[in-house]
């Protein structure tokens, strides 16, 4: 038996704590403009370490975001994830009685690749400083990647399907695609994204070992993938947080569809195996585009994953032209994490609240720091561009090797 | 440094090891509320325990992070640091 309304998983509601703005406004506002945030580092403990650039999250204020006993028992990434669904959920106009009524119908879905490393250094300094008897027992959860997904779930009192997705940087758009999944099976309202810090000192060490970091020290040469001068990517912290729910649901309660989650395809080709990657990419995107029922030609703007590095980048146009064939000349293509860095799982978070922001308001935001183009490809860079934007594709590579596509279609296109 | 632990403690503790800010007169007042009423998880009844056994450098009894309201753990506190003396 046919169902006459599959349920249809609708964005409804967006909250962002990036480095270029701790609001959904905000964040739009730099990214539209093409205004680059990336800086010197200037986390404590941090200053003598040969990571030179980031994109650090400046404007916000932990404690005016949460509560004195979240600061105590949680990382800095759990702060961001909290601020972020409280701004996603109020966005929504989902108030915490209007989830009260029916707490089994609300779940969580985050993806981390760093967990909570600032928490994790401060207790294992005192682990060797001290010794055992003076690690905090919140150590226990505090650094853990599944940290915000509970957090989240305990101050909101959800009690509906909770996740982690543990998939590299594009888990980031396989929480989004999973939150989808749980409103196709039944679930009315998944809060899902990914949020960031891996700007501590410990986790910085633990990022130097990659090859693809860019440990350039002038903020506007740092990071400039799909140039000859590409030299790596430049890390940073925050993210977003989005609220999924069922599309009819959503309309009859009055709520704003500001998109939908169309299709995802996730793949594998191997950790730093760029050159496989265009194989693992392509076969995402057209994995993507056929769960979306969607043909290449209606794909109007591409969010690029933008490694940074030259085999990645090049991998990343041929799998574009590999997935969509001749309309890959013709689709522009951005990569606004050039301006604020790259937030390992939260990045295609950011690219996806981005491409909703693009379709809302017919712009397709710039590639900051980017210009001179070594790759065929039509990437905006200086200024926005006008056009129509219905229907958008995300793309997310993990330096683990893990490839993912996404597909959004604008809300207003679908109203039944 | 008292050789009892107070309700004041109590709450500087309850601040310092689970971010729980309840006044010590609060905190007289709901001697006998759950713990977790009062917003102190079992994480953070741990870290209190911990941090007693630090500054008064002996092991509390091994039950006293099990226990529901305040009056119960310092009554089990206060006997073990009595009988530790």
């Amino acid at each position: 038996m046919s169902e006459p309304h599959p349920r249809r998983a609708a964005v409804t509601g967006i909250g962002v704590v990036a480095p270029n703005g701790t609001s959904t406004e905000a964040f739009w506002k730099s990214t539209q403009e093409g205004i680059s945030v990336l800086d010197r580092v200037t986390r404590e403990g941090c200053e003598h370490l040969p990571l030179r650039v980031a994109g650090e999250v400046r404007a916000f204020e932990p404690a005016a975001a949460v509560e004195e006993r979240y600061l105590v028992q949680t990382d800095r990434f759990t702060h961001f994830a909290l601020a972020a669904a409280d701004l996603a959920l109020d966005d929504a106009r989902l108030s915490q009685a209007d989830t009260d009524d029916s707490p089994f119908s609300v779940g969580v879905v985050t993806a981390a690749g760093s967990g909570g490393g600032e928490f994790g250094q401060r207790e294992l300094q005192q682990l060797w400083g001290k010794g055992s008897r003076f690690v905090g027992p919140y150590q226990s959860i505090a650094w853990f990647y599944a940290a915000s997904t509970g957090q989240i779930s305990i101050r909101r009192g959800f009690k509906g399907p909770c996740s982690v997705v543990a998939a590299d940087e594009a888990g980031g758009l396989d929480a989004l695609a999973h939150a989808a999944r749980a409103v196709r099976r039944g679930t009315d309202v998944l809060v899902a994204g990914s949020t960031e810090a891996p700007l501590a000192p410990y986790s910085v060490v633990c990022q130097l070992g990659y090859q693809e970091l860019s440990l350039a020290d002038d903020p506007t040469r740092a990071y400039r993938p799909f140039t000859s001068s590409a030299c790596g990517f430049v890390p940073a912290e925050g993210g977003a947080m989005l609220v999924v729910e069922e599309e009819t649901a959503a309309r009859e309660r009055g709520a704003r569809v500001r998109a939908v989650l169309a299709g995802h395809t996730a793949t594998f080709t191997g950790a730093s195996r760029w050159e496989e990657s265009r194989a693992g990419l392509a076969e995402a995107i057209r994995g993507a585009l056929d769960e979306a029922g969607c043909a290449p030609e209606e794909i109007d703007v591409v969010f690029a994953d933008a490694l940074g590095v030259p085999e990645a980048d090049r991998a990343e146009a041929l799998a574009i032209a590999d997935g969509l064939g001749t309309h890959a000349k013709r689709v522009p293509v951005t990569a606004p994490k050039t301006g604020i860095g790259r937030g390992y799982c939260a990045a295609p978070v950011l690219d996806a609240a981005a491409a909703v922001l693009s379709m809302e308001h017919g712009l397709i935001p710039p590639t900051p720091n980017v210009f001179d183009i070594c790759h065929d490809l039509d990437l905006v860079t200086g200024r926005a561009r006008a056009a129509e934007v219905r229907t958008a594709l995300v793309l997310s590579r993990g330096l683990m090797g893990s490839n993912s596509a996404l597909v959004l279609r604008h809300g207003a296109d679908h109203a039944s | 440094m008292s050789d009892r632990i107070t309700v004041e403690e109590l709450a500087e503790l309850m601040k310092k090891a689970a971010g729980v800010t309840v006044a010590p007169a609060e905190l007289q007042e709901r001697y006998d509320s759950g713990f977790d009423a009062i917003g102190v998880d079992s994480l953070g009844l741990l870290g209190i325990v911990g941090e007693l056994e630090n500054r008064y450098g002996t092991p509390m009894p091994p039950d006293t992070e099990r226990c529901k309201t305040p009056r119960q753990f310092l009554d089990l506190v206060n006997s073990a640091l009595l009988a530790g003396a």
